[in-house]
């Protein structure tokens, strides 16, 4: 033992270096976010439990207790084999209410800040002895290596160390739910050493002073028997508290708190961590008893103090560098977690309790700043409690006065989960008769040095004889809990307390109310918050929720608004703490009271169900699995389906209706009917006020043109726990409104058709009569011109009578009445006859019309009826041309057909048109100059010549305009006869 | 949540047998690493579990 100082400051010195690297390195990403964000990261950082009393103390309680030192070990590793249970709902809670301590936690739950100021107090008496067995090991460490007369001041210089590494690393953030990264990695690092230290300081025990494993159990069953003499097992009821004591530890100590809740990356490596944290633990206890039967083989125990013994193994400076380094790496870090974790309680429900930030400038800096100020100063009361305190007294009792005192907050936190009913005033009452009971009994003699003074219930004398902290830790968590349980059950619980015991407890789900705020967007938030926080603070908490929930700021949703301030209040909670963020917002952002009695907002609650499913079981699960099921066949209704509360909230909004309106269900859900989108909000509100009558085929103006709705309605009234409210039912009749206005339509044409067959009877003598004269004409004159219209009109009469038995054709089923043939025909000659005969009309005269079909080859078909085709091409090419506009036809062959095209370069065609085009009735000309038969006619002759069309609009090559393509055959068809006969004959 | 139930059971059960493991500490014949090989199964049981859970969970 005659290390210098130097040397052992200059080993603590690099150890602290090595972590600000890593640190550093973390900080400037040199290391991959997926090593820091590994889940066996964090699980070595939960290593912090294994604070300097899993490295020293184990021994200790190893040679009093033998394997009575697992406790230690086995009740942490049960808590987190529990941790689907306990845990998990824990760190949901912590993590939706941003609640970053177990005195944020309970004055959530108990909606008081007293509460949290009370477990603040508490915490803080518990650690202190905590702490100082940290320095204390530290302290006794020097002085085992150096024979130093001061150790304390060497322990207080790397207590200041330490201070600044956690002021600089841990509390950066002003924000201790934001991530970090930084100190989990040098907490896992600090875990890695450790272990590293005591496998290799256990393998030096096993393989160096003895001679591997036989040699030890032949040591043991032989001469080792003398040593374990002394050794008094706990018995079971001594055993099963120190596993309480333990398991408690791990829930409710601060450190342990905060890296397992505040620090945690996601309930998965948290469930992770129910196998991977026993292991560690496991084989960090392994070492333990090799050590300790290798120091009383060596003799050590007679030299140094048992929970020294490592020291002992030894003279090399190595193996005590590694003991020392050992320690160190769980001092560090267990001191540096509790100082965070002390001083965020301590700010958040002392500081900020007792003188509320308000409108503080720069809050962020603030906020930081007295952080620090904190850790400093928790750091060095652990230092100064070990000098005036710790010195006196060995690591057990140091260790158990603050387990035992940190067990006082277990009664509330299983209440907190597991027990609506239990109240505030009950908890209090509770918590403070069980922590007296500890003060007397354990804390106030470690202070003062007197004995201890434990008040024994009636009945229960036969614990007289028992040590003091099994007494203590009965005594006080029996009257503890049975005051909390009487109190609770005879007091009233307030509504506030309630509705927090919902949002807590594990198997019921938090039910809020549907109330109206008196700001009406994301945007109206920041004013009356810049009241509370100052402006810059308000809009980045105000930005930073809204960024959180994906909403906008002018949202104005009612829905949306009451999640806005929750998460403020829940953001405001890890800046402040539950307290104070729930005085703001209860203060700034406050509900519109008055009116309607508010129900419950069952779309959170639905939402809340959701998130749920895995934790339901038994019966909830089956009704869960009806209630979706349920749910589904309403949303998947195709019938469009909303529903609003009484209030006027809309609270379904189904996937036919989001399709119909082309609104999202998401988007509106929760808004106010009069908040709702055109024509939306006024349609249904028409159907709400009137209270008897359906709506229908309502006209409505949508993106995708006009549709006709009718609506049925179908009021929920309230009956006790069934909310009431208003169902709709919204069809679309548009394809039947068309149907019927088509029907319409179609019987009009039809008597058009019947009197067509009259008309053509009386419009044909005339106009045979015409013709006759005009035959005539040609024979009485040699005038060209007169007999260049004698011809004209021939050829115009001739047309007459084939529009009449074309259109007569058309009304009885579209067959051609023609009883020609199908002949060699020329493309070119057809459209040039059709464009002689529509330069007749007098409208187009100033539309260009180009002919450029070659005369061969030509197509196998009727020229009537190929000409009547051209000309209704022709004729719809100039109606949509602009004046000046060119027509060009042309052909070209492609294979056993020819393929003919009419291009204008008019308006074009609307894609949703084009596809209806061929369909009767369809045209894109105003109303009563287009019929809608010509193109259904042109398909019609074509399909009979075995041909095919197709619509190009805007052509290839051209930014506007319409191409008619054509392909006819130029060969005959199989079996096609020449004389075919008519099927109307 | 049946795999819960399971851990309750489990260890409530380790909870009230747990003392036996402390019977071995250097009593002749009993091999000192008993208690740890004890907990290492208990490891082994409780990955067991998480797996199960998880199964169940997709």
């Amino acid at each position: 033992m005659s290390t210098s100082l130097t040397s052992v400051f200059a080993l603590g010195a690099s150890y602290l270096l090595l972590m600000f690297l890593c640190a550093l390195a973390v900080e400037r990403g040199w290391i991959d976010r997926r090593i820091t964000r590994h889940p066996a990261v964090y699980t070595l950082a939960l290593g912090v439990y294994a604070s300097a009393w899993a490295i020293y103390g184990s021994l200790e309680l190893a040679s009093r207790s033998g394997y009575g030192y697992l406790a230690y070990y086995l009740g942490v590793a049960g808590a987190f084999l529990l941790a689907p249970v306990l845990l998990v709902p824990i760190q949901r809670m912590t993590h939706t209410y941003q609640l970053s301590s177990l005195a944020d936690l309970f004055a959530f739950r108990f909606r008081s800040r007293w509460v949290g100021t009370l477990i603040t107090v508490i915490s803080l008496f518990a650690v202190l002895p905590l702490l100082a067995l940290q320095v204390q090991t530290l302290g006794d460490a020097i002085f085992l290596m150096t024979g130093a007369a001061s150790p304390t001041l060497l322990a207080l210089a790397f207590c200041s160390l330490i201070a600044l590494f956690a002021m600089h690393f841990g509390a950066r953030h002003s924000r201790p739910h934001a991530r970090h990264d930084t100190l989990l990695a040098i907490i896992a690092l600090s875990s890695i050493i450790k272990l590293a230290a005591m496998l290799t300081l256990g393998a030096i025990a096993l393989f160096v002073v003895f001679d591997g494993p036989a040699d030890l159990q032949v040591w043991l069953d032989g001469p080792g028997q003398a040593h374990q003499a002394g050794v008094i097992q706990p018995d079971s009821a001594h055993w099963r508290t120190l596993l309480l004591l333990f398991f408690a530890a791990a829930l409710l100590m601060p450190h342990i708190f905060h890296i397992t809740f505040a620090e945690t990356l996601s309930r998965h490596t948290l469930l992770q961590a129910s196998w991977s944290l026993p292991l560690f633990l496991l084989l960090l206890a392994i070492p333990v008893p090799l050590i300790l039967w290798a120091g009383q083989r060596l003799g050590s125990d007679q030299v140094i103090g048992s929970a020294y013994l490592a020291f002992g193994l030894s003279d090399s400076f190595w193996v005590q560098a590694l003991a020392f380094i050992a320690g160190l790496a769980a001092t560090s870090g267990t001191m540096v977690l509790i100082a965070l974790a002390l001083s965020g309680m301590i700010l958040n429900h002392v500081l900020l309790v007792a003188h509320p930030p308000e409108a503080k400038p720069n809050l962020y800096r603030w906020l930081r700043w007295l952080r620090q100020a904190l850790i400093a100063t928790v750091i060095l009361g652990g230092w100064l409690f070990y000098r005036t305190v710790g010195v006196n007294h060995d690591l057990t009792t140091l260790g158990l006065a603050a387990f035992v005192g940190m067990a006082q907050c277990l009664p509330g936190l299983l209440a907190l989960l597991y027990w609506p009913g239990a109240n505030r005033k009950g908890m209090v009452t509770g918590l403070i008769a069980g922590t007296l009971i500890w003060l007397l009994g354990l804390w106030l003699p470690l202070l003062t040095g007197l004995s201890a003074v434990v008040l024994i219930p009636p009945g229960l004398e036969m614990l007289a004889d028992e040590p003091d902290w099994y007494v203590v830790t009965l005594v006080s968590l029996a009257v503890n809990s049975l005051t909390f349980i009487i109190v609770s059950l005879a007091t009233h619980t307030s509504d506030g307390e309630r509705a927090a015991a919902e949002a807590c407890s594990v198997d019921a789900v938090i039910r809020p109310k549907r109330l109206p705020l008196l700001a009406a967007t994301g945007e109206e938030f920041k004013q009356p918050l810049a009241r509370a926080l100052g402006e810059e603070v308000a809009e980045r908490e105000v930005a930073r929720a809204l960024t959180d929930l994906g909403l906008s700021p002018l949202d104005g949703r009612p829905y949306a608004l009451r999640r806005l301030r929750d998460r403020i209040q829940a953001n405001l909670s890890g800046l402040m703490g539950p307290s104070v963020a729930q005085d703001i917002v209860d203060r700034y952002l406050p509900y519109r009271r008055g009116g309607q009695e508010p129900t419950d907002d069952i779309h959170f609650v639905e939402s809340r169900l959701e998130a749920y499913r895995s934790r339901l079981t038994g019966l909830a699960r089956e009704l869960d699995g009806l209630r979706r099921y349920h749910r589904r066949i309403l949303t998947r209704l195709p019938v469009g389906l909303c529903a609003f509360g009484v209030d006027d909230e809309l609270l379904m909004w189904n996937d036919a209706l989001a399709e119909l309106s082309g609104i999202d269900g998401t988007s509106v859900v929760g808004a106010r009917r009069d908040g709702l989108p055109a024509p939306w909000g006024e349609l249904l509100g028409r159907l709400l006020a009137d209270r008897h009558d359906p709506l229908y085929k309502q006209a409505v103006e949508l993106e995708d043109g006009t549709r006709y709705l009718t609506l049925h309605r179908a009021e929920l009234k309230a009956d006790g726990d069934i909310l009431g409210g208003t169902v709709i039912l919204i069809e679309d009749h548009s394809e039947m409104k068309w149907l019927e206005d088509e029907l319409v339509h179609a019987a009009r044409l039809a008597s058009i058709g019947q009197l067509a067959a009259g008309v053509a009877h009386e419009i044909g003598n005339p106009i045979t009569g015409i013709s006759s004269l005009a035959q005539n004409l040609r024979y009485d004159t040699d005038d060209p011109q007169i007999l260049e219209t004698a011809e004209q009109i021939q050829q115009l009469t001739d047309r007459v009578s084939r529009i009449v038995s074309s259109l007569v054709g058309f009304a009885h089923g579209g067959r051609h009445v023609s009883g020609t043939g199908l002949v060699p025909v020329s493309v070119a000659a057809v459209a040039d006859e059709a464009l002689h005969l529509i330069r007749l009309a007098r409208s187009g005269e100033d539309v260009r019309y180009h002919n450029h079909c070659p005369l061969e080859p030509k197509v196998i078909g009727d020229v009537q009826r190929l000409q009547q085709v051209m000309i209704n091409l022709l004729s719809n090419a100039r109606d949509a041309s602009d004046p000046g506009g060119d027509i060009v036809i042309a052909a070209e062959p492609e294979g056993s057909l020819l393929k003919v095209t009419v291009t204008d370069e008019g308006h074009g065609l609307d894609a949703r048109v084009r596809d209806h085009l061929f369909e009767p009735f369809t045209t894109t000309k105003p109303p009563g100059e287009g019929t809608g038969l010509g193109l259904p006619l042109v398909y019609s002759i074509i399909a009979e010549h075995h041909g095919r069309i197709e619509i190009e609009s805007p052509p290839p090559g051209q930014e506007r305009g319409t191409r008619i393509c054509l392909w006819l055959p130029t060969e005959r068809q199989d079996g096609e006869d020449i004389n075919e006969p008519n099927s109307d004959r | 949540m049946y795999v819960y139930r399971i851990m309750l059971l489990l260890v409530f059960g380790g909870y009230l047998l747990s003392p036996l493991l402390m019977s071995g500490w250097s009593s002749p014949g009993v091999a000192w690493y008993r208690p740890f090989v004890i907990w290492g199964i208990l490891i082994a049981l409780t990955l067991w579990l998480e797996q199960k859970r998880k199964l169940d969970e997709h």
